[in-house]
């Protein structure tokens, strides 16, 4: 009887136990198997972490090395309120000073706050805020100032005194409460310089794979337009951390750096930028135009030297950059005027149809064509082509144009590369306007020759004058040399590129001996001429369009011209908008080439024309360039 | 039936003892071991940490004092300096440049470097 008692509690007993036994199975079950993702997950967020690292932005750097735009390490100071505690007002004392931020608000920010939110189930969420962001682009002085600041911090009172609890407080409070986070400052050591073509940027948060990332993107100039170049591919560490959310460096699972930008190498030389910005601040001045612009060009290669557009900004400070202060010479389409002569004379002279010997009667100043009266400045009566170039007569240009024809017009226009981007590697290029000869007017085929009726960026009139400048022969307009990486090996050249033979050698000849008696006396441009140097150009005075009529007293004056001009280095663009002390394109603008020339052959060191080695030096200081 | 306690294994067993010690220690040291070396992953750890950190501050460093030599250095901060200075710089001109015609070889089809370099070196005054 008792042994029966006995097996039943027995079985009681361990029917209970395997009861127990298979609840505590199914949990384990449930825990380990059933819900392994969901938990492991939430383990795994106790203690792994991801970090992203931040790719440092590529370099912008002139022709010579010289830093055009770099990024600068710096800090992100931030918070976590948690650790502050009641001490807000004692931090905030201690570090508003040496961040240069209001005392009151950096308080407000440090103070602990609780945040209840409800999660997915419904269920009421307390979420303690621990992080803030209290200043940017900190520089790493700042923040060791920041450091010590808090590392020295005291809180008036016996610390041995206080509890141990009290006392992890404070340590902590010194130690981690505040933080840096790294990040990066665009930094243009030259200001303005430049800054149209550099461009600028903004700092923008990332979002990659969820987290939050400050990066730098580009806004204008080369910043936008070679921005996945310049950006760099980020980097990321997965890793696992103590309870003090340090680092276990034994426990790094992945550990990927992050992949530099590349530096972009421009054609841009530095020095010849800043002596046509100066140059130009100088033209600005006396002549208060409403906005100038510069070119300087190699035409054998279509490198760009300098790229000049006045009034600028400066990068530094985004704020500065306003309307009228964007790039004039690639975004802005204008009548080129007289400078368009060039086009029209020397396809002329290429078909054929035209010789430069040859006579052309410029009717006295007044010139009736299909139903408009055509207009010179000056009176002229019986030209050769070459005068016409010199005078820059409108009516010659015209009946020059009439004898190349519609169709020959449009083509030569259109192989010097108008009504097309030129492919220069900057944002907000514009095409201009030439329209198909199908839309053109009766009076096109005459207003046209003159540089109406068309309309062009300034860097296609000057890319046309230095194809005639190259022996015809069109060159892509280059801005960016190579590509490097960090290390300064070269990942991508860029070489010159020929777009397209425009005129053959004949007419470059022709073409050639006209334009170098238009920066002589008898000219348009005797200004321009220079001591050393054999000067071939063309002058440019177009009255400005305003609602849709020629608007009274405002003009583009334009010069274009390159030296020496047998034997190419330099091909050179000034052009005024609205200027003021007079408008005529060789008045205005000659003087400028003039100095901007005459500084840039000594600083290339351009041998002096071998014609004018006659010339005694001049040492005695009368004759000497501007001092620096 | 009792047996000769001179020919039994000694009442104080030396062997089993000795073994049991050393497996002792062996677990202990084993153990103590595993902790040291433990610390010395974590100790290592954090020194790499450290000096990883120094390591980038140091490049940072590196490249910003870099940036300001070369920034120094740039035609535009040197233009600026002098003005500053009034040194009276003016740009050379022209005909104050001395320009020496370079030596040209003309190099026959096949024929070596070395036969061109020496053939300069002749010319050379």
């Amino acid at each position: 009887m008792t042994n029966k008692q006995q097996i039943h509690r027995a079985l009681l007993l361990l029917g209970l136990l395997g009861a127990a036994f298979a609840g505590l199975v199914y949990r384990l079950v449930d825990l380990q198997v059933l819900r392994h993702v969901e938990l492991a997950k939430l383990a795994g967020n106790n203690t792994q972490r991801e970090y992203w690292q931040a790719p440092r932005r590529g370099d912008i750097l002139d022709a010579n090395g010289n830093f055009l735009a770099t990024s600068v390490a710096v800090k992100r100071i931030c918070a976590d309120p948690s650790l502050v505690g009641n001490q807000s007002a004692v931090v905030a004392r201690a570090i508003a000073p040496v961040l240069k931020l209001n005392e009151a608000e950096l308080a407000q920010k440090l103070t602990p706050r609780v945040t209840v939110k409800k999660n997915r189930n419904g269920q009421s969420v307390t979420n303690e805020l621990k992080y803030v962001r209290l200043a940017a682009r900190v520089p790493e002085e700042t923040w060791q100032r920041v450091v010590a600041t808090m590392t020295n911090l005291t809180f008036g009172v016996d610390e041995k005194l206080l509890t141990r609890t009290n006392r992890t407080f404070l340590r902590n409070l010194r130690q981690r409460a505040i933080f840096a986070e790294p990040d990066q400052l665009r930094v243009y050591p030259n200001g303005a310089l430049a800054s149209q073509v550099i461009g600028f940027t903004a700092v923008e948060e990332t979002n990659v794979s969820g987290h939050l990332i400050s990066q730098i993107t580009g806004r204008d100039g080369i910043e936008l337009s070679m921005d996945k170049q310049l950006d760099g591919v980020f980097g990321w560490r997965t890793t696992e951390t103590d309870r003090a959310q340090r680092e276990q460096v034994a426990l790094r699972d992945e550990d990927v750096h992050a992949r530099d930008g590349l530096n972009i190498v421009l054609t841009i030389d530095s020095a010849v930028q800043h002596i046509v910005e100066t140059a130009l601040a100088d033209a600005l001045q006396k002549h208060t135009p409403k906005g100038i612009t510069g070119i300087v060009m190699r035409p054998r290669t279509g490198e760009i030297l300098a790229m000049v557009s006045l009034p600028n900004y400066d990068p530094n400070d985004p704020n500065t950059y306003k309307s009228g202060t964007h790039n004039r010479v690639i975004a802005d389409v204008v009548e080129p005027g007289s400078t368009f002569k060039i086009v029209v004379v020397s396809g002329a002279l290429d078909s054929g149809k035209v010789r430069l010997s040859d006579q052309f009667d410029c009717e006295r100043g007044r010139f009736a064509f299909a139903g408009r009266v055509l207009h010179d400045h000056e009176g002229y009566g019986m030209m050769s082509t070459e005068s016409i170039i010199t005078k820059s007569s409108n009516i010659g240009a015209a009946k020059i144009g009439i004898k190349l024809g519609e169709q020959g017009l449009y083509d030569y226009s259109w192989n010097y590369g108008f009504g097309r981007k030129s492919g220069i590697p900057l944002p907000g290029e514009a095409r201009g306007i030439l329209n198909p000869v199908k839309q053109w007017s009766k009076v096109s085929i005459a207003q046209i020759p003159m540089g109406h009726g068309v309309a062009v960026t300034r860097l296609q009139m000057l890319y046309a004058m230095a194809a005639i400048a190259n022996h015809g022969w069109l060159m892509r307009p280059m801005l960016v040399s190579r590509l490097q990486a960090r290390d300064g090996s070269v990942v991508q050249r860029y070489a010159p590129e020929r777009v397209r033979q425009v005129i053959g050698e004949q007419a470059y000849r022709d073409i050639l001996q006209a334009l170098k008696t238009v920066p002589m006396k008898g000219g348009t441009a005797p200004d321009a001429e220079l001591k050393n140097y054999v000067v071939a150009g063309k002058t440019g005075t177009a009255q400005k369009v305003e609602n849709g009529t020629y608007a009274h007293g405002k003009y583009i004056s334009s010069f274009i011209g390159f030296f020496p001009a047998d034997n190419p280095e330099l091909c050179i663009s000034v052009v005024m908008d609205e200027p003021k002390e007079g408008y005529y394109g060789g008045k205005v603008c000659g003087p400028v080439f003039r100095d901007i020339a005459e500084r840039c052959a000594s600083y290339l060191n351009i041998p002096m024309d071998p014609k004018l080695m006659t010339n005694t030096p001049t040492m005695g200081g009368k004759n000497l360039p501007r001092k620096t | 039936m009792a047996k000769n306690r001179k020919n039994q294994a000694a009442a104080i067993r030396f062997g089993p003892a000795l073994k049991a010690s050393f497996l002792c220690l062996l677990i202990g040291g084993s153990a103590l071991g595993y902790v040291w070396q433990k610390n010395e992953i974590n100790r290592l750890g954090q020194q790499i940490l450290e000096r990883e950190k120094r390591l980038v501050q140091t490049q940072n460093d590196n490249k910003r004092l870099g940036d300001q030599i070369a920034i120094l250095h740039s035609p535009v901060m040197l233009d600026r300096r002098a003005k500053e200075l009034c040194l009276g710089l003016v740009p050379a001109q022209p005909l104050q440049v001395v320009r020496i015609a370079e030596m040209l070889v003309t190099q026959e089809k096949n024929s070596s470097r070395q036969f061109a370099q020496r053939l300069a070196i002749q010319q050379t005054p």
